[in-house]
C-alpha cells in the first residue's frame, strides 16, 4: 500500500528544485534566433546562465535589465525599455522573451504594458515580444517552462485558419527534457513517417557542433514561422502533464487542435502509449524499425531481470520525470521505495498512488520534499539505487549508493544532456545503465556476468576470495600477488 | 577605441581604453579621462555581472565551514549558489548543504519573519554542531520589508549561537562587489572580537581575502609558517566561526584579494589598530615580495630569504621547462577584479604578455594597477559583455583566454585555448608550487592537439533549412 507524505519542515535543506526564470530561458533556447531578457537583478540572469552552462557545456546568453536600488524605488520601466532597444538594435533577434523575477513582480512592474509602449515607440520592430511571469516564489523551474509554453500557445499561432486547413504536422511538446531526448523523439516520428512541429526544440541550440565560422545564431531551434503555423497542426502531443499539458489544451480550446497529454515515454508501457497515440492520430502503422526497437527493450528487460528484481530505489525530481521513471523501474522489477518531489501537487500524488497500486509496487510519495529528508529516510531504511539529478551525489557518496543521473542539472558528468532516456531506445539505455551500476557495486570482477551475495557465509567458512567490481574486497590484495 | 558590436551602444566607450605610448589611458570616448568602472550596467547589454547576493553568499560568507548557510528568500538563489564554487576546507558541510526559507507567494504577501525564525530554529536543531547561522537576504524579502535583523536577534536568544544577518539583496549596488562589502562589514560587526582569547599573538597573522579555491591556501600557508609565524584566521577560506571571532588578536593582516576584503582590514585597523599589508600571492616576484614584506614586519628577513631560495630551487627547473614552451604567447585575462593585475606579472614570468585585460567588478584602484603593469597598446575593458568578448576573441585573437566557466564555452566555440581562472582547471595556482600547476594547465590548453585538428579539419555549418522533421541539412 503506497502512502503520500507532505513534508512539513519550514526550512528547505538541499532542495531538489530551482526557480522559474531558468525554465523560461531554457524553453526560449528552442526557438531559432530568440533572445531572453530577464527583468530583475543581474544575478537572476547570471546564475541560471551559469547553471545551464554547467549542464549543457555550451555558451548560454541571457540579457538582464540590471535593476538596482534606484530602479526598485522608481520602477524598472526605463531599464526594460533600454534593454529591449539595445537587444533589438544589437542582435536583431527573431523573438524576444521577457521573463520576470521576484524583484520585478514584487515592485509591480507592468511588463506587457512596457512592451506595448516599446512597440509603439519603435514601429520598425515587427518581431514578437512575449512576456512570461516567472517570480521565483511561485512554483519551481518547471513552472517557468510551462508558463512560457502557455504564452507561446496563446500568442504566437495564427488565428486565421480556414476550416479543415492543416499543415500536416503534429505539435510536439516534449516538456523539460534533454537535447538527446528531443533527437530520439524526432527519430521516432521520422520512422512513423510523421512531421513534428517542436514546441520548442533546443536539441541543437544547446548541443551544438563546432563550425568555422561560428554561425551568428546557434544552429537549430523551431522558427517563429513554424510556431505561427502551429494552429493548423493535426494534433498536439504533450509528453509531460505539468510542462506543456496546459499549452496543449490551449491549442485545443483556441484553435481546435486536438490535445493528447501523455505520461513521459520512459519504459515499455509509457512508450507504447505514445506510439499508440501517434497511430490513433494518423492511422499510420507502426514501422518495422520501431517494432524492432520495442522488441529489443523487452529483450533487455528479460536479460537483466535477475539483477534488478527486488531492488529498492529512491527517486527524486520533477513530477513528470518521476511518473515516467516509476513505470520503467516497476517494469524492471524494482520497488520505487521513495518518490520525492519538491512540487506541491496533490493531484499528482494521488495519481502516483493509483499508478503504484496498478504496478503492484509500494512507494512513499513525498510532496514538498528536499534531499535532506530523503537522506534521513535512506539512512533509516537503505536503498540499492538513487535516481535523480547531480545534487543527489552527496547522499550517494555518504551512503555508498550508486546514483543514476537523470534530469536537470547533471553538472558533474559529461554528455548526459546528449543521452536519451525516452522511447524504446532511451529506455533500453537506462536498463543497461541501471544494471551496470548494480554490477559496479556487486558483481565479481573475475567471473563475468556473476553477482556474488556477501554476508551469507557461515561464521567458520573460508572467506570468499572473489573481489567484487569496485575492488573493495579485503582479499583483493592477495589476488594481486602482493 | 570602441567595438564594432557597440555601434548602437555609444555609452560603452567610457569603459574601454587603450594604454597609450605615454603610459596614459586613452579612453574610448576620447575625453582623456580614466576608464569608468563600478557604475551601473547598461540594461540589456549581455553583461557577465552577478548580484550582491552572489558576492556575499557565494564569495565571502559561503566558505565559512561550520556555519549554516541559510538564504532568506525563494528557492532559486539558494539552489544556484549551492555547491559549485570550490572554496574547499578541511570539512565539507558548507559545500554539501544549503538552507533556504523557501518563500512562497503567501509568505511574500503576509511577510516571512515568522517563517524565517522557524527556519533558523529547525536548521539549528537538525545540525546542532554548526557554530552559527548565516542568513542571506534576497530581493523579495527585502522589498516586503522583513526585519531580518530583529529576527536574527530573537533567534540568537533561542538557539544560543550567533545568527548573522547579511543585507545582501541582489538589487543593491551595481555588481557582486557590493556583496563583498556587505559580507565584510557584517562579519566584522557581528563576529570579530566577540571572544577574547588568552595567549601570545605577537607572531600571529591573518590571511585576508583568500577563499581557498581548490586549496590555494596550502600553497603558501606553509611558507609563512616556515618564517615562524602562526596563521590565526583565514578570511574566509577554510575558516571556522570561532576563528573569525578571535581574528582581531592578530599582529598583522595580510590582504590578498584587495577588492573583496580590504574592507575588513580597514575596519580592523581603525578599531583594533591592526596593521595590514597588501600582497599578491601568485607568481615568483610577488610571492617573494609578500614573504619579504611580512618578514620585515616581524624582523625575520633572514628566514624569508632562506625560504624563498629553497622554494625557488624546487620549482625553477619545471618553470624553465614551461617558460620555454609558453614564450611569446599573448593573453586575454578577464576576471572578477584583482586577479587580472595579480597575474600580469606571473604571466610575464612565464614569458607571456597580457594584451587585453578586463574585469567584471573592478574599481578605480584595480584599473590603476592594471594600467601600471600592462604594455603599451594593450586593451582594457570594464564590465565587458558577451558580444565584446566575442569580438576580442575574434579580432584580437589572443593565444590564450583566462576567465570563468560561463565564458569558457564561448572561447571553445571560437577555437580559443582557455584556462579557468575563477575556479581553476585543476589548481591550486597560488604560491610557488601553484604557479607550476598554472603553467602546466596553460601549457596543456595551448598545446592540446585539438587546436591543430580544428584549424585543419573544421568545416562551416551546413546550410540549414527547416523541414518537417526539424532542422536538417540540404544537399
Amino acid at each position: 500500500m503506497s502512502t503520500i507524505t507532505v513534508q512539513d519542515r519550514a526550512v528547505a535543506i538541499n532542495p531538489t528544485r530551482s526557480c522559474a526564470p531558468i525554465g523560461a530561458m531554457l524553453a526560449n533556447y528552442g526557438i531559432h534566433g530568440a533572445i531572453t531578457i530577464n527583468h530583475g537583478s543581474q544575478g537572476c540572469a547570471t546564475y541560471p546562465r551559469h547553471q545551464m552552462a554547467r549542464h549543457f557545456r555550451e555558451p548560454v546568453e541571457v540579457a538582464t535589465t540590471s535593476l538596482t536600488e534606484k530602479t526598485t524605488v522608481y520602477g524598472g520601466k526605463s531599464n526594460l525599455l533600454a534593454a529591449l532597444k539595445n537587444i533589438w538594435e544589437r542582435f536583431h533577434p527573431t523573438l524576444i522573451m521577457v521573463c520576470s523575477t521576484c524583484l520585478s513582480e514584487t515592485i509591480g512592474d507592468d511588463i506587457p504594458g512596457v512592451i506595448d509602449e516599446f512597440l509603439e515607440q519603435h514601429p520598425e520592430v515587427t518581431i514578437p515580444i512575449l512576456s512570461v511571469k516567472t517570480p521565483s516564489y511561485i512554483g519551481n523551474h518547471t513552472t517557468g517552462f510551462d508558463n512560457f509554453l502557455k504564452e507561446i500557445a496563446g500568442n504566437l499561432p495564427d488565428r486565421r485558419k480556414k476550416k479543415g486547413e492543416t499543415n500536416g504536422k503534429i505539435n510536439m511538446i516534449p516538456g523539460w527534457v534533454n537535447p538527446g531526448d528531443i533527437r530520439e523523439l524526432k527519430h521516432m516520428l521520422r520512422e512513423m513517417g510523421l512531421h513534428g512541429l517542436w514546441i520548442t526544440d533546443y536539441s541543437e541550440t544547446l548541443d551544438g557542433g563546432y563550425y568555422e565560422p561560428r554561425p551568428h545564431f546557434a544552429r537549430g531551434g523551431t522558427t517563429v514561422e513554424e510556431l505561427r503555423s502551429s494552429s493548423r497542426s493535426l494534433a498536439t502531443i504533450a509528453l509531460q502533464r505539468y510542462v506543456g499539458g496546459e499549452a496543449a489544451r490551449i491549442y485545443e480550446r483556441r484553435y481546435g487542435v486536438p490535445a493528447h497529454v501523455l505520461t513521459m515515454p520512459i519504459g515499455l508501457a509509457n512508450t507504447d502509449a505514445f506510439v499508440d497515440t501517434l497511430v490513433e492520430i494518423t492511422d499510420h502503422v507502426i514501422p518495422e524499425a520501431l517494432q524492432v526497437e520495442r522488441a529489443r527493450l523487452l529483450d533487455a528487460l528479460v536479460d537483466t531481470h535477475m539483477f534488478t528484481t527486488g531492488l529498492r530505489v529512491a527517486l527524486y525530481g520533477d513530477p513528470d520525470l518521476l511518473e515516467g521513471l516509476v513505470g520503467l523501474v516497476a517494469e524492471m522489477g524494482m520497488t520505487p521505495a521513495y518518490v520525492l518531489t519538491a512540487a506541491d501537487t496533490m493531484p499528482w500524488a494521488e495519481h502516483m498512488l493509483e499508478l503504484t497500486e496498478e504496478l503492484g509496487v509500494e512507494s512513499e510519495i513525498i510532496l514538498k520534499g528536499d534531499l535532506h529528508e530523503l537522506h534521513k529516510r535512506i539512512k533509516a531504511h537503505p536503498v540499492d539505487l538513487l535516481i535523480g539529478h547531480s545534487k543527489g551525489k552527496f547522499i550517494a557518496d555518504a551512503e555508498g549508493i550508486p546514483l543514476l543521473r537523470v534530469g536537470f542539472p547533471v553538472e558533474d558528468r559529461f554528455g548526459y544532456h546528449r543521452r536519451s532516456i525516452v522511447g524504446y531506445n532511451g529506455s533500453t539505455a537506462l536498463v543497461d545503465e541501471i544494471t551496470n551500476l548494480i554490477f559496479e557495486r556487486r558483481a565479481s570482477s573475475i567471473v563475468s556476468n556473476t553477482l556474488v551475495e556477501r554476508g551469507v557465509e557461515g561464521p567458520s567458512s573460508v572467506p570468499i576470495s572473489l573481489p567484487n567490481g569496485n575492488g573493495k574486497h579485503p582479499l583483493v590484495g592477495l589476488s594481486n600477488g602482493q | 577605441m570602441n567595438f564594432k558590436c557597440n555601434q548602437t551602444l555609444p555609452e560603452r566607450a567610457i569603459h574601454i581604453a587603450l594604454k597609450g605610448p605615454d603610459g596614459g589611458c586613452q579612453r574610448g570616448d576620447g575625453s582623456g579621462c580614466f576608464i569608468a568602472s563600478n557604475v551601473a550596467t547598461t540594461p540589456g547589454d549581455m553583461t557577465e555581472r552577478g548580484c550582491t547576493y552572489a558576492g556575499c553568499r557565494g564569495v565571502v560568507g559561503g566558505p565559512v565551514k561550520d556555519a549554516i548557510q541559510l538564504t532568506h528568500g525563494p528557492i532559486g538563489c539558494a539552489f544556484f549558489s549551492w555547491g559549485y564554487r570550490p572554496h574547499l576546507a578541511d570539512s565539507d558541510f558548507h559545500i554539501k548543504y544549503t538552507f533556504v526559507s523557501d518563500m512562497n507567494e503567501t509568505n511574500i504577501v503576509f511577510g516571512g519573519e515568522k517563517k524565517l525564525l522557524q527556519c533558523i530554529i529547525e536548521a539549528s536543531n537538525e545540525f546542532p554542531d554548526a557554530k552559527a547561522v548565516f542568513i542571506y537576504n534576497t530581493c523579495s524579502t527585502a522589498l516586503i520589508g522583513d526585519d531580518g535583523r530583529d529576527v536574527a536577534k530573537q533567534a540568537e536568544e533561542r538557539i544560543g549561537k550567533p545568527v548573522v544577518f547579511f543585507e545582501c539583496e541582489g538589487f543593491r549596488g551595481v555588481s557582486q562587489s557590493m556583496g563583498h562589502h556587505v559580507g565584510n562589514e557584517t562579519i566584522f560587526r557581528q563576529l570579530v572580537g566577540s571572544v577574547e582569547p588568552e595567549g601570545d599573538f605577537s607572531r600571529a597573522i591573518n590571511i585576508i581575502g583568500d577563499y581557498n579555491i581548490k586549496n590555494d591556501l596550502r600553497t603558501f600557508e606553509y611558507l609563512f609558517e616556515a618564517l615562524g609565524l602562526k596563521i590565526l584566521t583565514r578570511f574566509t577560506g577554510n575558516v571556522s566561526v570561532d576563528e573569525l571571532k578571535i581574528m582581531h588578536k592578530a599582529a598583522l593582516n595580510i590582504v590578498h584579494c584587495q577588492r573583496s576584503a580590504t574592507y575588513i582590514a580597514d575596519m580592523m585597523r581603525d578599531k583594533y589598530g591592526t596593521p595590514y599589508i597588501n600582497v599578491t600571492l601568485w607568481g615568483i616576484k610577488h610571492m617573494s615580495q609578500a614573504l619579504r614584506d611580512t618578514a620585515a614586519f616581524f624582523g625575520l628577513e633572514a628566514q624569508a630569504e632562506a625560504v624563498i631560495e629553497r622554494e625557488l630551487a624546487r620549482i625553477q627547473p619545471r618553470l624553465d621547462h614551461y617558460r620555454q614552451r609558453l614564450q611569446g604567447k599573448t593573453v586575454f585575462i578577464y576576471q572578477g577584479g584583482p586577479r587580472v593585475w595579480h597575474w600580469i606579472e606571473l604571466l610575464r614570468e612565464l614569458g607571456m604578455e597580457t594584451m587585453t585585460a578586463a574585469t567584471t567588478f573592478g574599481h578605480d584602484d584595480d584599473y590603476q594597477k592594471i594600467f601600471r603593469q600592462i604594455k603599451d597598446g594593450a586593451l582594457v575593458v570594464d564590465n565587458p559583455n558577451v558580444p565584446e568578448i566575442e569580438e576580442i576573441l575574434r579580432d584580437r585573437r589572443p593565444d590564450l583566454f583566462i576567465s570563468g566557466n560561463k565564458e569558457k564555452y564561448v572561447a571553445y566555440k571560437m577555437g580559443v585555448p582557455f584556462v579557468n581562472g575563477h575556479t581553476y582547471d585543476t589548481g591550486p595556482y597560488a604560491g610557488f608550487v601553484g604557479m607550476v600547476n598554472f603553467a602546466r594547465d596553460i601549457d596543456k590548453a595551448l598545446h592540446a592537439p585539438i587546436w591543430k585538428t580544428l584549424r585543419s579539419r573544421a568545416r562551416p555549418a551546413p546550410v540549414a533549412h527547416h523541414t518537417s522533421h526539424g532542422f536538417e541539412e540540404v544537399e
